[in-house]
């Protein structure tokens, strides 16, 4: 009963959240369109470009605080001059049904203020009884920095609008957004992005990180449509980070997840 | 009719009266009230802001020496977050005396915004101490203030006009409004107040109110007399910890554009000097300080307004169904509810501060002579129903760097418990941030709660409330805030548990001290019952919107000028959404050195229904407060003034009228007037000696 519910459920509203940002960014409201990390592999590759060694990720989530329904990441890039190298793997879905994603991205930046990226995907989806389809799709980003604090950052997901095919009702999401965020001071940054997906609905999205001491993060963020609210802290060890976060939503619950990283 | 003759005779007779030189005055002057629509986000029409208005204007004229202020009165100025005070009392702890003014620019957390309405209230001059109290010095030094006033509608209404000989319900009194109130201070520390009121259809020296007016308030507060810090004979009323356990008087339980504003400002103890004839203790207080503790025991018996069910054949006497807080008693049934109800309270509040540490504890008794009706339906079953009730309650407050923590813990005895925790933070000096937790037990009960909420009331309710304030530079400040709730238990027109959301942002853009831009946006999501007539219904989500565009700016010295646009959404389900529209012109004349001041106001209105109605503010004769409900279709303007006769001797006039296009008449029932226009007007004379 609770897989025909959730079925029904991601068939028709959520299809776009699949792509897991990362603890960091989810903490933040999903706002990661104009933020760099290794996680702008899942939200806007031109993030990617400011890494400057390369960085091992994996991260966990749990839809709904539901044991079955889960998001399991796992990232990788490397730079080489100007160019940053991504590739991720993506798996969501429980037993009987899933949905596994293959990014292949590169990132480059001209000088210090602009960075585009182009990511790859290969989708594939499993339906226990039913079979298997497979697709691919393209992602573009761009991120501008318009001052010392101040970046703005826009990307656009499968804008050929490519499918699985005849007879599977899953659809690739036609994903554009923008945003901007702004380091108030070495220890607040606040950002904030607008998601319109196409035959879906359009958000606006706030989030904030507060370096509280050292090395501890506090996150905490918004989005409008949905009503969401989301939470998290990070830590950040040497080479190591550990991030932690969660996501509300008033009617379906939370749904936690754990990221960490290696910097090489 | 003779003496509402001799009333408007007395007015007059003013006039001719010597008074002698006092203080130069600021009359409700542009701070005070951009401070006062600040803290109160949405406009209601039965708040009485007199209070608050009175308190500021207190500062305004007494400015309090910035090298002595407490604790205690800079919570007063509402408008100060409990962060900036703290880094306030500690910088002037560390720096000693303050020697400029200009000097608040540079303590942490003292933005340009604080401080230019800071020194409004505070000034570098030593207060004058008044050492030697004698009757004399009392006669000689003391401070009267004497007001009166005078409002009526100028249309009949409905209720006046039944002949006596029609046995219906009507108005009994005169449809004249008479306000008098009379203020004495010696200094900070001697005061007496005396309110009294007469509202439009209540009887004034006939009937039911042979002395004269229908409502009397008055008291006699003392403040540092050794141990005892205040002490108040009469009307008085308690503000304790964040509002849940014992909050009297203006409180404000909703969200505001103030982020920091959820975290309430207790003053503890504090002679009653409002008109709003309920929500106040009458009686003997005092708060005793011993060093770092202070210990307010209260006692009050007051008749109060209710109503009663039916008399039960089985019990012989009949159970409360109501309590009135209107203060209206113009019907026969109204004069009837009139006390008739006594109320004993007793109690004790212990408070301990020190530094950026407040602790305190509340418990009190309340008894009533009468018993209260059970709920008889499914939402309300957890009402009280009973004649005595115990209440207590912990409450702290910590200060510590940048980040102020606040919380408080209430219970009713036998019945359910209340939390409510958050903080605040300025975590850069341009971000601040606003976090707040609540849940209010079902059968929590407390007849003095206006703890934050969603509801009316501060029960049967759970909410987390997030806000955050950026303030880039000093010409921008973007405050926004979301709140979620859920209401666990069933609520009147809702028949079943529910929940919803809110979301409010608000941008000000001040490029100079002459030009003040605002746009405000607002949405929130709750669940309603639908509209088919059932026994219970289902439940429908209801979406409202507001949009609000401000825009003032200062022609020269003497004009100021206000846009004011306002657009209300209202949708429930899938049905077609109701708009409402507002907009005005404001024209504020309040030059330096003139005897006459004044503003007008035009508004045209459009609203499709009750529920897209808009609340608005409107500027009205000192101390009053006006918020006027926008329905229908139609115009209103008002022209509002101020003369000053002589030094210490001014009078005030308002006169409005709204117009509608598509109203034959105006109101319901005994309010009701004919012909699609209303007007009312209003006179007011103050005198000091």
């Amino acid at each position: 009963m609770k897989y025909i519910f959730l079925f029904f459920f991601l068939l028709s509203f959520n299809l776009k959240a699949q792509v897991n940002s990362g603890s960091r960014f989810v903490a933040m409201g999903e706002t990661g369109v104009s933020l760099q990390d290794i996680w702008s592999l899942q939200q806007n590759q031109a993030g990617l470009a400011s890494l400057e060694k390369p960085v091992v990720a994996i991260g966990y989530e749990q839809r709904f605080a539901d044991q079955d329904l889960s998001t399991q990441s796992a990232l990788f890039a490397v730079p080489y001059k100007q160019n940053v190298f991504g590739l991720s793997f993506q798996r969501y879905g429980f037993s009987a049904y899933n949905e596994q994603q293959i990014g292949f991205a590169l990132a480059r930046r001209f000088g210090n203020t602009l960075h585009v990226a182009l990511n790859f995907n290969y989708h594939q989806l499993k339906i226990t009884n039913y079979g298997s389809a497979q697709t691919f799709s393209v992602e573009a980003g761009l991120q501008y920095r318009a001052s010392d604090k101040l970046w703005l950052g826009a990307h656009v997901a499968n804008p050929n609008r490519s499918e699985y095919g005849n007879g599977v009702n899953a659809a690739i999401p036609v994903v554009l957004q923008f945003g901007a965020s702004y380091s108030f001071s070495d220890k607040v940054l606040i950002a904030t992005a607008l998601e319109k997906t196409l035959n879906l609905n359009t958000d606006f999205k706030m989030g904030m990180e507060y370096k509280l001491v050292g090395m501890l993060y506090l996150r905490g963020g918004v989005s409008a449509n949905p009503f969401k609210q989301y939470a998290g802290f990070g830590l950040n060890y040497q080479h190591l980070r550990l991030d932690v976060a969660t996501s509300s939503h008033p009617v379906l619950g939370y749904s936690p997840q754990i990221a960490m990283s290696y910097e090489f | 009719m003779s003496f509402r003759n001799l009333f408007i005779a007395a007015l007059l007779v003013f006039q001719f009266l010597l008074v002698k030189t006092v203080k130069s005055q600021t009359e409700n002057d542009p701070i005070v009230d951009q401070i006062i629509e600040s803290l109160s986000e949405n406009a209601k029409e039965d708040v009485d802001y007199s209070d608050l208005a009175e308190r500021l204007s207190f500062y305004r004229k007494h400015s309090a020496n910035i090298n002595k202020i407490t604790f205690q009165q800079l919570q007063e100025l509402v408008f100060l977050s409990p962060i900036q005070i703290n880094t306030f009392l500690s910088y002037r702890n560390e720096n000693g005396p303050i020697i400029n003014l200009l000097e608040l620019q540079s303590i942490d957390n003292f933005d340009l915004e604080t401080v230019r309405k800071l020194v409004n209230f505070v000034s570098l001059d030593a207060a004058n101490p008044f050492a030697d109290v004698s009757i004399k010095s009392l006669l000689k030094n003391g401070h009267n203030d004497l007001l009166m006033r005078y409002s009526q509608i100028v249309e009949p209404q409905h209720g006046y006009q039944i002949p006596d000989s029609v046995k219906k319900s009507k108005y009994l009194g005169s449809p004249q409004h008479y306000f008098a109130r009379y203020r004495y201070n010696y200094g900070d520390n001697i005061s007496a107040s005396l309110n009294m009121e007469k509202d439009a259809g209540e009887q004034f020296f006939s009937g039911a109110n042979p002395y004269g007016f229908d409502f009397y308030s008055g008291n006699i507060a003392v403040k540092n007399i050794g141990k005892i810090s205040k002490l108040v004979i009469g009307d008085y009323s308690l503000q304790f910890g964040q509002a849940l356990t014992l909050w009297s008087g203006l409180g404000f339980s909703g969200k505001g554009a103030d982020i920091t504003a959820i975290a309430k400002q207790d003053v503890g103890l504090k002679p009653y000097t409002s008109v709003n004839e309920s929500s106040f203790f009458r009686g003997v207080a005092a708060t005793i300080k011993l060093k770092t503790i202070s210990i307010t025991p209260f006692v009050s018996y007051i008749n109060v307004d209710g109503g009663f069910a039916a008399i039960d054949t089985l019990s012989s006497s009949a159970d409360i169904s109501s309590l009135g807080i209107s203060g209206l008693h113009r019907t026969q049934t109204e004069i009837n509810q009139k006390g008739s109800i006594a109320q004993f309270i007793y109690g004790s509040n212990i408070q301990f501060h020190q530094k950026g540490l407040t602790l305190g504890a509340t418990a009190y008794h309340t008894y009533f002579d009468h018993t209260f009706g059970a709920g008889k339906q499914l939402y309300n079953q957890f009402k009280f129903a009973d004649n005595s009730l115990t209440n207590t309650g912990f409450n702290y407050g910590y200060a510590y760097r940048n980040t102020y923590f606040f919380g408080e813990v209430a219970h009713s005895l036998e019945s359910g418990f209340a939390f409510v925790n958050g903080l605040i933070s300025s975590i850069t000096p341009q971000v601040s941030l606003a976090l707040l937790y609540r849940n209010y037990q079902k059968d929590y009960i407390s007849f003095y709660n206006i703890a934050l909420s969603e509801a009316s009331t501060a029960i049967n309710e759970k909410g987390f409330y997030s806000g955050l304030d950026i303030k880039p530079s000093n010409k921008w400040e973007l405050s926004a805030y979301t709140d979620i709730f859920r209401f666990p238990w069933l609520k009147f027109g809702v028949d079943a548990p529910s929940q919803g959301y809110e979301m409010f942002s608000q941008l000000t853009y001040t490029p100079n001290k002459k030009i003040r831009a605002t746009l405000r946006y607002k949405f929130t999501n709750k669940e309603e019952n639908d509209n088919i007539t059932n026994a219970f219904n289902t439940l429908d989500p209801v979406k409202t919107q507001n949009y609000r565009l401000e825009l003032g700016y200062k022609i020269n010295q003497d004009f100021t000028v206000k846009n004011h646009a306002e657009i209300a959404q209202y949708q429930k389900n899938t049905n077609p959404s109701e708009l409402g529209f507002l907009v005005y012109q404001d024209l504020v004349y309040n030059p330096i050195q003139s005897k006459f001041s004044g503003n007008v106001r035009f508004a045209i209105f459009d609203t499709q229904g009750f529920n897209s109605s808009i609340y608005s503010f409107e500027d009205d004769v000192l101390y009053g407060y006006a918020i006027q409900a926008f329905q229908a279709r139609g115009s209103k303007v008002y022209v509002n003034g101020r003369y000053t006769l002589k030094r210490g001797l001014d009078l005030w006039f308002k006169y409005s009228l709204i117009s509608y296009t598509n109203r034959d008449n105006i109101g319901s029932g005994l309010d009701q007037t004919l012909g699609n226009k209303r007007s009312d007007f209003k006179l007011q004379v103050r005198y000091q000696f």
